[in-house]
């Protein structure tokens, strides 16, 4: 079967500095793929490559056979590639549940004429939206958040929200950037339930992620940067014996990466 | 606000404008109210474009040009094409959003002080234009322009001919508060509809607002174009009742007052245009008898306000208010 | 050709300095100096009265002037400004602070000056004349001043300890904070010699074109129409724009005068499709 994504020697140079350096890796539609990679590896910037919030300097990246790279981000999140963003990336001054619900307009039957004059479309749609919302929010146990200004919202709640609204937009394949930073043991635990739960709702997962001992029980394959260049992919077994990957994290406790 | 309360609010406003002030002039004889409430009107129409700037998050200090180039239009199409202005009014206004999309386009990637800047000159390169032309008429401008015709449909006159009014003030009273309401009810129902509340999530966050599919681009250049129609309006409506225009009609000047008007009633009320508008040009006005002074008070008023209350009017507000998380406010970009 | 040239150079000189001053103070504060023409014109009729009026020399009216001008704004920002910026979350506060300011010396020039243009006898007299130039000496005098002040204000920012704390503000505010730099000291100094800049290059000018008070406003436009073209918060950028500027106002004045007044109004068409390409400017840093 065709990967859901296909990265093709994909690179980006600021000048002088080349912070991603020709990576190339599928992902499987269905799987869980994790990028890791230790500080400064250049994780962020893949990350941001691949939703195209940033343009490539050489290279591309394809969604289903069809090039993405390059195109405006809403662009591409219409096609079903959505990301997530750090949990101080939020509408301040909106609730949860209006949050949620405005992420779901990219599904919208009705144009933004209609919504403007209430025609029975765009009535049909709020409705869906409004129920599709409180799904979303019940499903990620948000609901006792859902009418709280998301500023407000402690963080745990805004990292929920943050995938509450990915989900929202309808997505075939969701980018989680770093999920399960700055989480305790359980809070870890919960985050990688969910996690899963996501993916068996059928929607593909990206994760760019630090916290190896997470990464380790949720993914099905990784890929490790560092330097901007690939130097491991495999499945969690085969990373954890990759002599590379236990160099990159040298000095690093046998916990942290998940022996 | 509960929705009784809102209707009551507004029946006692339209109750207000259409029939309290009419019969108060009337009583007093002071005819000359009708033209302030008219400048009023429609200056709040422009105010009211600059304020829906504002909602998706710019400072838009070049409503002036747009105010003039809808102006000159309007005259042009009713001096030289013969168009009555009941049509040159809404074309004006398109002729107006149609150019800010042209201009806005490339500037609306700015944001805070460098789109400020950008706007600010425009007001500048419109009296430029309109000096140059010669449809213009260049420095001398275009006068004598005639005022609106009737509207007769199937035989019956919905809108008499101006010149039958004992007093034409109070004809183009009517039309200015008319076209003002109409145009602040369009403003409400658009930030109260969903389309708004896009325009929210682009203010508050411009990334995650792309993350999720909204066409940024697009519905910035949509909220300013708006906004520009509405500065065509308010020009076009200008033209009818000072059935004239210069180059110096709208000025640099005059898009800072704009923005002021917005500041003053609240940025976030729909309506608080209105009321800027109001207080400000009935001070303005005031302070006439001030003779020299008058800039020298109305700035210092000005400058002592910003000190006071530089969060606006808004920062009036009870704090039971604030918590619901409407109106919006939003932090520097 | 030449002459072109030269009148451009001439004129790019004093704009240069004006958009120094205007940069400062947007650098060191997110500040758009909106009363910046009005402080030129304040500056120049400070010159008028001390050097035309009491017939003292011209170089202490230009120091009258610029002191005047440093008080002002040091007053300015450190009343007014300071307050609203502490106490305001919305950028458009300080805008319509900085708008009614200039509404306000505006009103007070017209009050303490009248409205009549004023002049100044020349300060040097005689013509430079070559086969191809003709420039009088007073012109050349001043670009020549303008020029060492800009070399002077540059090597001020770059080697002295104010200059260092103030790029320091200016790039970081919160990291010069930590460091130790006095930052609300140094936001009233960048501001005094913002507006000092500006009525110096007013002294300057008042000797060659005069001055009257209603020019502030056209002044201040101009002022952002080269910080727009050179990039604004980089003294590079505020220099490149003032000499862009100077050379398009002499180039476009001989060139298009068979065409009308609109030498503005193509530099100014000109802006928008440069500001398509190129947002922020020359060498501006990326804004939003």
């Amino acid at each position: 079967m065709a990967p859901i994504l296909a990265i093709s020697g994909i690179t980006k140079q600021y000048g002088g500095l080349v912070a991603v350096n020709d990576v190339s890796f599928d992902v499987e539609e269905g799987e869980i793929l994790s990028v890791i990679g230790p500080n400064g590896a250049g994780k962020s910037t893949l990350f941001k490559l691949i939703a195209s919030f940033v343009k490539p300097t050489r290279g591309e990246v394809r969604f289903r056979g069809e090039r993405i790279s390059g195109l405006a981000p809403h662009t591409v999140a219409r096609k079903g590639v959505v990301r997530t963003f750090q949990e101080t990336t939020i509408f301040k001054g909106m609730t949860a549940r209006d949050s949620v619900i405005i992420a779901h307009h990219l599904r919208s039957k009705a144009g933004l004429a209609g919504f403007y004059l209430g025609t029975a479309a765009a009535r049909r749609d709020e409705a869906t939206f409004g129920r599709s919302a409180d799904e979303i929010l019940e499903f990620l146990g948000l609901r006792a958040a859902a009418n709280e200004i998301a500023s407000n919202l402690p963080q745990g709640s805004l990292r929920a929200l943050g995938v509450a609204i990915g989900l929202a937009a309808n997505p075939k394949i969701l980018l989680l950037d770093e999920p399960f930073a700055g989480m305790n043991h359980d809070e870890t635990r919960r985050a990688v339930e969910m996690t899963r739960a996501v993916r068996d709702r059928g929607v593909t997962l990206l994760l760019v992620e630090h916290d190896m001992a997470a990464v380790m029980k949720i993914s099905d394959r990784i890929v490790v940067i560092n330097f901007g260049a690939k130097i491991a992919e495999g499945t969690p077994a085969e990373i954890q014996k990759n002599e590379k990957v236990i160099e990159a994290y040298l000095g690093v406790e046998d916990e942290t990466i998940g022996v | 606000m509960t929705r009784p309360a809102r209707l009551a609010t507004l029946a006692i406003f339209l109750l207000a404008v259409f029939v309290a002030v009419p019969f108060v002039i009337g009583l007093t004889g002071r005819t000359d109210f009708y033209y302030t409430l008219s400048s009023v009107a429609l200056l709040a129409i422009a105010s009211g474009g600059v304020w829906l700037t504002f909602y998706i998050g710019r400072i838009n200090i070049g409503q002036g040009a747009y105010a003039l180039m809808g102006g000159y239009v309007s005259a042009i199409l009713v001096v030289r094409c013969g168009f009555s202005f009941w049509i040159s009014l809404p074309l004006a206004g398109a002729f107006c959003a149609a150019a800010s999309v042209l201009i806005g386009l490339p500037i609306l990637r700015l944001r805070g002080v460098y789109f400020a800047m950008v706007t600010l000159v425009l007001t500048e390169v419109v009296r430029l234009l309109a000096m140059a032309l010669s449809i213009t008429n260049g420095a001398k401008g275009m006068v004598s322009i005639p005022s609106p015709g009737p509207i007769s449909l199937f035989g019956l006159t919905i809108v008499p001919s101006f010149d039958r009014f004992a007093e034409r003030n109070e004809a183009f009273y009517y039309l200015s508060v008319t076209i003002m309401c109409l145009c602040f009810a369009a403003l409400y129902r658009l930030v109260n509809s969903r389309v708004g509340r896009l325009f929210v999530a682009l203010q508050q966050n411009e990334e995650l607002a792309s993350s999720m599919g909204l066409n940024v681009p697009a519905l910035r250049v949509l909220a300013y174009s708006i906004s520009s129609f509405f500065g065509g309006i308010g020009g076009a409506i200008f033209v009818a009742i000072a059935q004239s225009i210069y180059p110096s009609s709208f000025t640099v000047a005059d898009s800072v007052n704009f923005m002021l008007n917005c500041f003053l009633g609240g940025l976030g009320y729909v309506f608080g245009p209105m009321l800027g508008t109001l207080v400000l040009y009935f001070g303005w006005d005031l302070l006439f008898q001030a003779g020299q002074y008058q800039l020298l008070i109305y700035s210092g008023v000005m400058i002592a306000l910003m000190l006071i209350l530089p969060n606006g009017l808004l920062s009036i507000r009870p704090m039971s208010w604030r918590k619901r998380g409407r109106p919006l406010v939003w932090r520097r970009s | 050709m030449e002459q072109v040239v030269a009148n451009g150079l001439y004129l790019g000189a004093q704009y240069a300095l004006i958009a120094l001053g205007l940069t400062l103070i947007f650098s060191l504060m997110n500040v758009l100096n909106f009363a910046h023409g009005q402080m030129y014109v304040l500056g120049g009729f400070v010159t008028y009265e001390i050097y035309g009026q009491l017939h003292l020399p011209f170089v202490v009216a230009l120091a009258a002037s610029a002191v005047t001008l440093a008080i002002l704004g040091g007053l300015i920002e450190r009343f007014l400004f300071r307050t609203v910026i502490k106490r305001s979350v919305r950028e458009e506060s300080t805008m319509l602070l900085a708008a009614g300011v200039a509404y306000f010396l505006d009103a007070l020039i017209l009050l303490l000056f009248g409205e009549k243009q004023r002049g100044v006898p020349k300060i040097v007299s005689g013509v430079f004349v070559s086969d191809n130039l003709i420039m009088p000496y007073d012109r050349i005098l001043i670009a020549f001043l303008a020029v060492l002040f800009i070399v002077a204000f540059i090597l001020m920012m770059r080697y002295t300890k104010p200059g260092r704390a103030m790029r320091a503000l200016a790039q970081d505010r919160v990291a010069a904070q930590l460091m130790g730099v006095p930052v609300e000291f140094y936001s009233l100094v960048g501001f005094a010699l913002g507006a000092l800049l500006a009525g110096l290059v007013g002294g300057l000018l008042v000797a060659i074109t005069g001055v009257n008070s209603g020019i502030g406003g056209p002044i201040s436009i101009k002022a952002f129409t080269m910080v727009m073209i050179g990039g604004a918060g980089v003294i590079g950028g505020a220099i490149a724009g003032g000499f862009i500027l100077g050379m398009l106002e002499s180039v476009g004045l001989s060139v298009l005068h068979a065409y009308g007044d609109i030498t503005y109004l193509v530099i100014f068409a000109a802006l928008m499709i440069f500001l398509s390409i190129r947002p922020n400017g020359l060498m501006g840093k990326p804004w939003g």
